[in-house]
């Protein structure tokens, strides 16, 4: 083994690059994955010189193989494409470069790349990137929308011209970078920094038409997801065909089918919001107006109810009973007098009846004793008695003498007088009433 | 007897509309229900008059504002 060397006795270079040969020799054989960066084949040189390169990490290394590895059948070896490589170090002293040797290389397939696909975003999954608790709602109107797009691409285009069509007050931020290939995801996410950093900016659309697999592969890169992840603006992916999904869309805040989905997601249209606004208004006004008229019909209803209306049918009501109770009183009133007149008759026709008047009328006379008694037998009374004797034309006072004979009848002896007429009296000789005359 | 309006100034009325219109309600019942002195119906009476007065005048103020706020279209 050669001394150490020291500034005195220093190694020369060709012990140098020998030992550090020897270092790197001692990695051995390994497989390693990466993405072709640069491809370069020299006419037909024997051998092909590529970069190998970690798009996660951004770092590369340069490999070497036989033109016989890289043309192998079946494997299209093409900038961009995943690969692995079975390689040792080889460190060519002549020029103290470091490289891979390759001695096999196997293109990463498709159904390897879907299922490297599925790994990284079962991964992220699991860290809980892709929850919908993170998805950040878009924000209504955004006055500046960042816009991250390969330059000059379709999907650019889509993208401004459906959002300017929509919204015409709405600004863009443009960060153009390849959408495709080795640098794509480094790209985008350089845009995504310095769009995220820019407060003006209120939301960011990732947009790219559709493409392969590989083409696709840069926006299901992990650095990149991660980067979406951590931004604050919100982040809507459109990438790809509708059909096609890429880890970027996991993440997204808002997944569009496509870069003009992404301008309907971002940006209302402004007529359909006005037509929304004029709805709303006219709704507004029906329901007022409609109450309005709901209350008037209700009042104009209520005002035309008899009671209010007529108010007179009221009083109308009660003089009818004035009228009719008017009409009862003077009613009754009436046959009532009419009664008592007929009483009246009959009791004046009565008395008539029973009153002396008539019977004296006819003749006849009272005879009272000096109390008033009434004399109906001769022998109440005493000789010389005073009595009092009413005819029709008044009052006669008699005195009783039965002193003059009258043939042996005694006291009482009656007078008969001649029929026709009624009246018996003696005229001042005391002799009392015969007791019927003929009427 | 139900209390008899204060004199309606021109300042905004006291009741609002739906106390009026539930008020014009109960008179209304109560003129139909029947059974009132003579008095007692002319004052019901007038107050319903007086409560239909006010309605029409909330619902006319509101008919105003609505036609107000009408934009030109």
């Amino acid at each position: 083994m050669t001394s150490p060397s020291s500034p005195e006795s220093p190694w020369p270079v060709r012990t140098v690059a020998r030992k550090v040969a020897e270092w790197i020799g001692r990695l051995g054989e390994v497989w390693v994955e990466g993405q072709v960066a640069q491809l370069s084949r020299r006419g037909n040189a024997a051998t092909v010189f590529l970069t190998l390169r970690d798009p996660a990490a951004d770092l590369s290394v340069p490999v070497t193989c036989h033109r016989d590895v890289a043309d192998r059948p079946g494997l299209e070896l093409t900038e961009g494409a995943r690969v692995v490589v079975r390689a040792r170090p080889d460190y060519y002293v002549a020029r103290g470069s470091f490289s891979l040797r390759a001695t096999e290389i196997r293109a990463v397939g498709l159904g390897e790349l879907l299922a490297r696909i599925e790994r990284i975003r079962r991964l992220l999954a699991a860290e809980g990137l892709f929850d919908t608790a993170r998805k950040r709602p878009l924000p209504f109107a955004p006055a500046v929308v960042g816009v991250i797009t390969g330059r000059d691409s379709a999907a650019e285009r889509d993208v401004l011209v459906t959002a300017r069509r929509r919204w015409p007050a709405v600004r863009f931020a443009m960060h153009h970078c390849a959408v495709q290939g080795p640098n794509a995801a480094a790209g985008v996410i350089d845009g995504l920094r310095r769009l995220d950093a820019d407060a003006a900016v209120e939301v960011i659309v990732i947009a790219r038409g559709g493409g392969s697999v590989e083409d696709l592969l840069p926006f299901s890169d992990e650095g990149l997801v991660r980067a979406i992840a951590a931004t604050r603006t919100p982040v809507v992916t459109a990438v790809g065909h509708e059909t096609d999904t890429t880890l970027v869309d996991h993440v997204a805040d808002v997944r569009a089918a496509t870069p003009t989905d992404a301008a309907h997601r971002v940006v209302p249209e402004i007529g359909e919001q006005r037509r929304l606004v004029d709805g709303l208004r006219a709704r507004a006004r029906a329901l007022v107006a409609g109450r309005l008229e709901q209350q008037e019909r209700w009042l104009e209803s209520v005002r035309t109810r008899p009671v209010l209306a007529e108010p007179q049918r009221l009083l109308a009501g009660r003089a009818d009973d004035v009228l009719a109770l008017r009409g009862r009183a003077t009613r009754t009133l009436t046959h009532r007098v009419d009664a008592a007149e007929r009483d009246l008759e009959h009791a004046r026709a009565r008395v008539a009846a029973l009153s002396p008047a008539a019977t004296l009328q006819r003749g006849y006379a009272v005879v009272q004793r000096a109390d008033g008694a009434l004399v109906r037998d001769p022998a109440e009374v005493a000789d010389g008695e005073r009595l009092q004797v009413r005819v029709a034309g008044g009052r006669l006072p008699v005195r009783v003498d039965r002193t003059t004979s009258t043939t042996g009848t005694p006291a009482g002896t009656t007078t008969r007088t001649s029929a026709g007429t009624p009246s018996g009296t003696g005229t001042g000789t005391g002799t009392a009433t015969g007791e019927d005359g003929a009427p | 007897m139900t209390d008899t309006p204060g004199p309606e100034t021109a300042a905004e009325p006291a009741q609002t509309y739906e106390q009026a219109r539930e008020e014009l309600a109960d008179v209304v019942r109560r003129l139909e229900a029947g059974g009132l002195t003579l008095e007692e119906s002319l004052t019901l009476w007038e107050r319903g008059e007086a409560l239909a007065e006010l309605c029409q005048h909330w619902l006319d103020r509101a008919r105003e504002r609505l036609a107000a706020a009408r934009p030109t279209d």
